[in-house]
C-alpha cells in the first residue's frame, strides 16, 4: 500500500526567532519607566510565529515595543531606521532583515499610526493603485484591483478625492486600502482604529476579519482598544518592556492581564473580574451570552445571582468591592461640577453657530453652553463637526453666522501634537517652575532633557497637551474653558487614568473641559456630560451615563453588555448585578 | 486652510506638460535672472512668471509668493545697504554703528541690493508656480528611474514643498495655542521647525515608498512607448502631453535668447562704482521675450482647437 504524502508545510505567515533591537542613538526614543530596558533595547529576545491566516492582536502598554515589533516585521527595523539587531525576521518565507521594505512590499502591508505620514500621492485613486503601479501591474488589473479594495473599505466616494481634504478617520481607510491593495499575505496594522469614530472602528475590524477569513490573509494588529477587537482575535501577543509577556488564546489572555497587567483589561473582563464571574468575556457577545445563561437573565428579571450560580456560572460576590461601586441612581464617583462654579459666566457660549469649510456647512446652527467645572465629551461620526466647533472656539475658525464665545479664555490642543513641538528639547519647550509644573501634570517629568521627536506618540499627545496648559495649570491664569480633540490616541488604559485625573483636576479648579474624542470608554470615565454631534447639529445633549447608555455605537462595553440605563462602567456594572441580587 | 503653494488638479497646459516640460519651462525664467543683472529683464522675467502662473490658474500662489519675495528682496536691499561699503552717490551717513564701523548708505549699493532681492523674488515666483501646477505624483514617477534606489530623494524632491506649504499654516495656527508659560515662538524657530518638520516628514513619506515598492526594479514598459518615453509605466505618463513641445520650445528660446543677449552685451547694467543702466534692443528683446513666455500657459481658444 502506498504511503500518503505527507501535505506539505504551510510556510509562516511572519516568523521572528529571538529578536533583539536597539535604535541607533540618534533615533532611539527617549527613555520611558516602562520601557526599563538595558542598553536602550526596544525589543529583547522576542521569538513568535504568525500561521497563514490567522488574526493576532498585539497588546500593551505605550513604549512596550509594539510599533518596533511592527516595523521589524515590515523591514523598516533596520533598513530603514538603523540601529542593531539580532535574530531572524521571515515573512512568507523571505529573510527580512536581508530584503528590506522594498522587496516585502509584494508580501506585507503596513499601516502606520498616523496615516498622514504615509500618504504619499496628490489623489486617493493614485495613492491606492501606487504599489500596484510599483510592481508593474497593467492599467486594468490596477483599475480592479482599486475599484474592489474601495468597495470593500466603502471609500469608492474617496476615489476622486485630493488627500488633503480628507478627515483622519479617511485618511485612515485609504491608507489601509493602500496596503491591501496587492492582497498581501500579511497586514500590520498599528492602531487603525485610533483615528475612527466607533462606528468605523468597529467596521475596520470586522472588516478585517472579513478578509482574514475569505481572503486568507494573516493579521497582525497592534491596538490599545482591546475591546474593539479581542472578539475578532485568533490570539493575543501581548508585549512587556520590548519582550512577549503573553502569547495565547483571547480568552487566556484576559486571564493573564487580570492578575499581570490590570491595565491591559477590556471593560466587559473587567466587569465580570470584579463581579467574580467567569470564563472573562473577550466580547460583548461571549458576556451576554454567560449572563443570559442565568435563568431568567440578568437586568430582565430578579434572577440576581442566584440564577447565576444555579446555571453554572462561577459567581462569588463575597469577593466583590461593592463598597466601591456605584449604581445608576447613587451618585457617581466622578466629581460633580462645582456648585460655586456654576454661579460663573459660561466657560463657552455657542449660539445659532453656522460654520462652512469649503463649500460645505461643518456646523448647522448649533447651541451649546458649557459651564465653569463641567466635564463635557464631545462626540460623533468622523466629520461630524467637533473639531470644527472646537477650534471655532478658539478662534482659528470664522463662523458665517451665529457666534461662539471662550469669554474667560480657551487652551486647545489639536489633533496634531507635533504641531505644538517646535524645539529640540523639552526643557526648552517648558522653561521655569512653570513649565516643569506643566510636565509633571502629564507625567512626562522623566523626559525633560529628551528631545522631543524621540519621544514615543503618546508621549508626544502628553508633552503638547503641557505646552498647552503650561503656565495655566493652576492659579489665576486657568482659562475658563480646557478643549482637548482627540487626546488619548496613542494613549495606553494608565495614561488615559492620568488624563481623566488631569481633567477632574481641571474641572475642579474651576475651567470647563470639553474633549472631542471618539473613545467611549474614556468619555465614560471622565465626562459628567455627553454632546453628540451629527452631520453639524447636536443629536443628543446630556449625562455621560444616559446619553453612552442609550445607543449601540455610542455607548461603552458594559452597556452594551448589560442594556441597562445609566449603566455604563464596570463599576456600575457590578453595583447593578449585586442591586440584581438583592432583589433576587 | 489649504495653502496656496498645494499643487491643485486643473485642466491647463501646464498641468499636462510632463514635470521635465513644466521644469524646462519655469527654469528658464530661473536661468534669465541668474543670468542677467539688468533690473529691466528682471523684472520681465518676474512678470513672465507671474502671467505664466496666472494663466495656470495659480493666481494666488503668484500672489503669496510675490508678497514673499518682495520682502525679501527689501530685506536684501536693507542688508546689502548697510553691509556694502561701495559706491560713490552716498545718500545717507549714518556714523559709527557696532560690529558694521562706519556705515554710509549709497545709492549703489540700494541699487545692487534690489539687483539680488529681484532675483530671489524672480526664483521664488518661478517656484511657487511649479509647486501649484506641477503634479508631486507625477515628479514621483518621473523619478522612479533615476532615483529608484533612494525613495528620501525622491521623497524631498517631490514633496518636501507642499508638505512644508500644509505644515506652515498649522504651525502657526499652533504657535497661537501654546501656553502662556511655553517658551516663546520666534519666526527663526517656526522657520527652522517647519523645515526640520518637513524633513522628517519627506523621511516619513520616503518609509512609505519603500513599503510601496518604490525601490523595486521598474517594469519594462512597453515597446510602442517606450519607443518615445523614459517614463511609460507611469500613471498619466504613459505618453508625453501635447503641451509638452510648447513648453520645451518656449524655455529653449527664452533661455537661448537671454545667452545670445548676455554675449550681445543685452545686459547693460553696473551698479557700482556709479550706476549704468544701458538698455540696448538687445535688451528690450530679452525682456519682451520673457514676458511673452509667460503667455504659453494660455489656452487657446475653443474655435481654435477645433479648427
Amino acid at each position: 500500500m502506498p504511503e500518503l504524502a505527507t501535505p506539505p508545510r504551510a510556510v509562516p505567515a511572519l516568523a521572528i526567532e529571538r529578536l533583539s533591537y536597539a535604535y541607533s542613538s540618534a533615533t532611539r526614543p527617549a527613555s520611558d519607566p516602562h520601557l526599563g530596558l538595558d542598553a536602550g533595547r526596544v525589543l529583547h529576545d522576542v521569538s513568535l510565529t504568525l500561521a497563514p491566516g490567522e488574526f493576532a492582536v498585539l497588546a500593551g502598554r505605550s513604549a512596550s515595543g509594539k510599533t518596533t515589533l511592527l516595523r521589524a516585521a515590515c523591514g523598516l527595523v533596520p533598513h530603514f531606521h538603523g540601529g542593531e539587531i539580532e535574530g531572524s525576521v521571515e515573512v512568507a518565507g523571505i529573510d527580512a532583515i536581508a530584503a528590506g521594505p522594498g522587496e516585502l512590499a509584494s508580501v506585507v502591508g503596513y499601516v502606520a499610526q498616523d496615516p498622514e505620514t504615509q500618504i504619499v500621492s496628490t489623489t486617493v485613486a493614485a495613492e491606492i493603485a501606487l504599489p500596484l503601479e510599483m510592481r508593474g501591474d497593467a492599467p486594468a488589473s490596477r483599475a480592479r484591483a482599486v475599484e474592489e479594495v474601495a468597495l470593500a473599505l466603502a471609500i469608492p466616494q474617496l476615489l476622486d478625492r485630493t488627500v488633503d481634504t480628507l478627515s483622519g478617520g479617511e485618511l485612515q481607510r485609504v491608507a489601509l486600502a493602500a496596503a491591501l491593495v496587492t492582497r498581501p499575505k500579511l497586514v500590520l496594522l498599528d492602531e487603525p482604529t485610533s483615528q475612527l469614530d466607533p462606528v468605523a472602528g468597529d467596521e475596520l475590524i470586522w472588516l478585517l476579519r472579513r478578509l482574514n477569513e475569505e481572503w486568507g490573509v494573516s493579521i497582525l494588529l497592534a491596538e490599545h482598544r482591546l475591546e474593539r477587537c479581542l472578539a475578532a482575535a485568533d490570539r493575543v501577543i501581548a508585549m512587556s518592556s520590548g519582550a512577549i509577556g503573553f502569547d495565547g488564546a483571547p480568552s487566556d489572555f484576559l486571564a493573564w492581564a487580570q492578575s499581570n497587567d490590570t491595565a491591559l483589561e477590556t471593560p466587559a473582563a473587567r466587569l465580570f473580574s470584579l463581579s467574580g464571574l467567569e470564563p472573562l468575556p473577550t466580547g460583548v457577545r461571549q458576556a451576554r451570552q454567560t449572563l443570559s445563561a442565568a435563568t431568567p437573565p440578568l437586568g430582565r428579571v430578579a434572577g440576581g445571582w442566584g440564577g447565576l450560580q444555579r446555571s453554572g456560572v462561577n459567581f462569588s460576590p463575597e469577593n466583590h468591592p461593592r463598597t466601591a461601586a456605584t449604581s445608576p441612581g447613587e451618585k457617581s464617583s466622578k466629581p460633580e461640577t462645582p456648585p460655586t462654579a456654576r454661579q460663573d459666566p459660561p466657560a463657552a457660549t455657542v449660539r445659532a453657530l453656522w460654520v462652512e469649510l469649503g463649500e460645505a456647512d461643518v456646523l448647522r446652527g448649533i447651541d451649546l453652553t458649557i459651564r465653569r467645572g463641567e466635564r463635557v465629551a464631545l462626540m460623533g461620526r468622523n466629520g461630524a463637526g467637533k473639531s470644527t466647533l472646537l477650534r471655532t472656539l478658539a478662534g482659528l475658525v470664522d463662523p458665517v453666522r451665529g457666534r461662539a464665545e471662550a469669554a474667560a479664555g480657551i487652551a486647545l490642543l489639536t489633533q496634531s501634537p507635533g504641531d505644538y513641538l517646535v524645539r529640540e528639547r523639552v526643557a526648552d519647550e517648558l522653561p521655569g517652575d512653570a513649565g516643569r509644573a506643566a510636565l509633571r501634570s502629564v507625567g512626562l517629568e522623566h523626559a525633560v532633557e529628551a528631545d522631543p521627536r524621540d519621544l514615543s506618540g503618546g508621549e508626544r499627545q502628553r508633552l503638547a497637551l503641557a505646552i498647552a496648559l503650561a503656565g495655566r495649570t493652576e492659579g489665576a491664569e486657568l482659562p475658563g474653558l480646557v478643549a482637548l480633540d482627540e487626546p488619548t490616541r496613542g494613549m495606553d488604559r494608565a495614561r488615559r487614568c492620568g488624563l481623566e485625573q488631569l481633567i477632574e483636576g481641571l474641572a475642579g479648579r474651576g475651567a470647563g473641559v470639553v474633549v472631542a474624542t471618539h473613545d467611549v470608554e474614556f468619555a465614560a470615565a471622565f465626562a459628567a456630560r455627553v454632546v453628540l454631534l451629527g452631520d453639524g447639529v447636536v443629536i443628543a445633549d446630556g449625562g455621560a451615563a444616559e446619553v453612552l447608555s442609550g445607543g449601540w455605537y455610542f455607548a461603552t462595553e458594559v452597556a452594551r453588555i448589560l442594556d441597562l440605563p445609566g449603566v455604563v462602567t464596570p463599576e456600575q456594572g457590578v453595583a447593578a448585578l449585586i442591586d440584581a441580587e438583592a432583589g433576587r | 486652510m489649504r495653502s496656496p503653494f498645494a499643487y491643485t488638479p486643473r485642466r491647463g497646459p501646464l498641468q499636462a506638460a510632463s514635470p521635465g516640460a513644466a521644469v524646462a519651462y519655469l527654469g528658464a525664467f530661473v536661468a534669465v535672472a541668474f543670468l542677467y543683472s539688468s533690473p529691466l529683464v528682471l523684472a520681465a522675467a518676474g512678470l513672465g512668471a507671474a502671467l505664466a502662473g496666472r494663466f495656470a490658474g495659480a493666481g494666488g500662489a503668484v500672489r503669496v509668493a510675490l508678497r514673499m519675495g518682495l520682502t525679501l528682496a527689501l530685506l536684501i536691499v536693507a542688508v546689502n545697504a548697510l553691509v556694502v561699503d561701495r559706491g560713490e552717490t552716498v545718500l545717507l551717513r549714518l556714523g559709527e554703528l557696532p560690529l558694521l564701523g562706519e556705515v554710509n548708505v549709497t545709492a549703489e549699493a540700494l541699487a545692487a541690493g534690489a539687483t539680488i532681492g529681484l532675483r530671489a523674488a524672480v526664483a521664488m515666483v518661478a517656484f511657487a508656480v511649479y509647486s501649484a501646477c506641477v503634479d508631486p505624483d507625477r515628479v514621483l514617477r518621473a523619478l522612479r528611474p533615476v532615483a529608484r534606489r533612494s525613495a528620501l530623494t525622491a521623497a524631498l524632491i517631490s514633496r518636501l514643498v507642499p508638505v512644508a506649504a500644509a505644515d506652515a499654516s498649522r504651525l502657526r495656527e499652533a504657535s497661537r495655542l501654546r501656553g502662556p508659560a511655553a517658551a516663546p515662538l520666534g519666526r527663526a524657530a517656526l522657520a527652522r521647525r517647519l523645515l526640520t518638520g518637513s524633513l522628517d516628514r519627506a523621511v516619513d513619506v520616503a518609509a512609505t515608498l519603500e513599503l510601496r515598492g518604490y525601490s523595486l526594479q521598474p517594469p519594462n514598459p512597453p515597446r510602442s512607448i517606450a519607443a518615445f518615453s523614459t517614463q511609460g509605466w507611469g500613471k498619466g505618463s504613459k505618453r508625453r502631453s501635447r503641451y509638452d513641445r510648447r513648453f520645451y520650445l518656449t524655455g529653449a528660446v527664452v533661455l537661448l535668447a537671454a545667452i545670445a543677449g548676455k554675449l550681445l552685451g543685452a545686459d547693460g547694467f553696473h551698479a557700482y562704482p556709479t550706476i549704468e543702466l544701458d538698455p540696448t534692443p538687445a535688451t528690450l528683446a530679452v525682456s519682451a521675450l520673457a514676458i511673452l513666455a509667460g503667455l504659453a500657459p494660455m489656452r487657446r481658444p475653443a474655435g481654435r482647437r477645433n479648427a
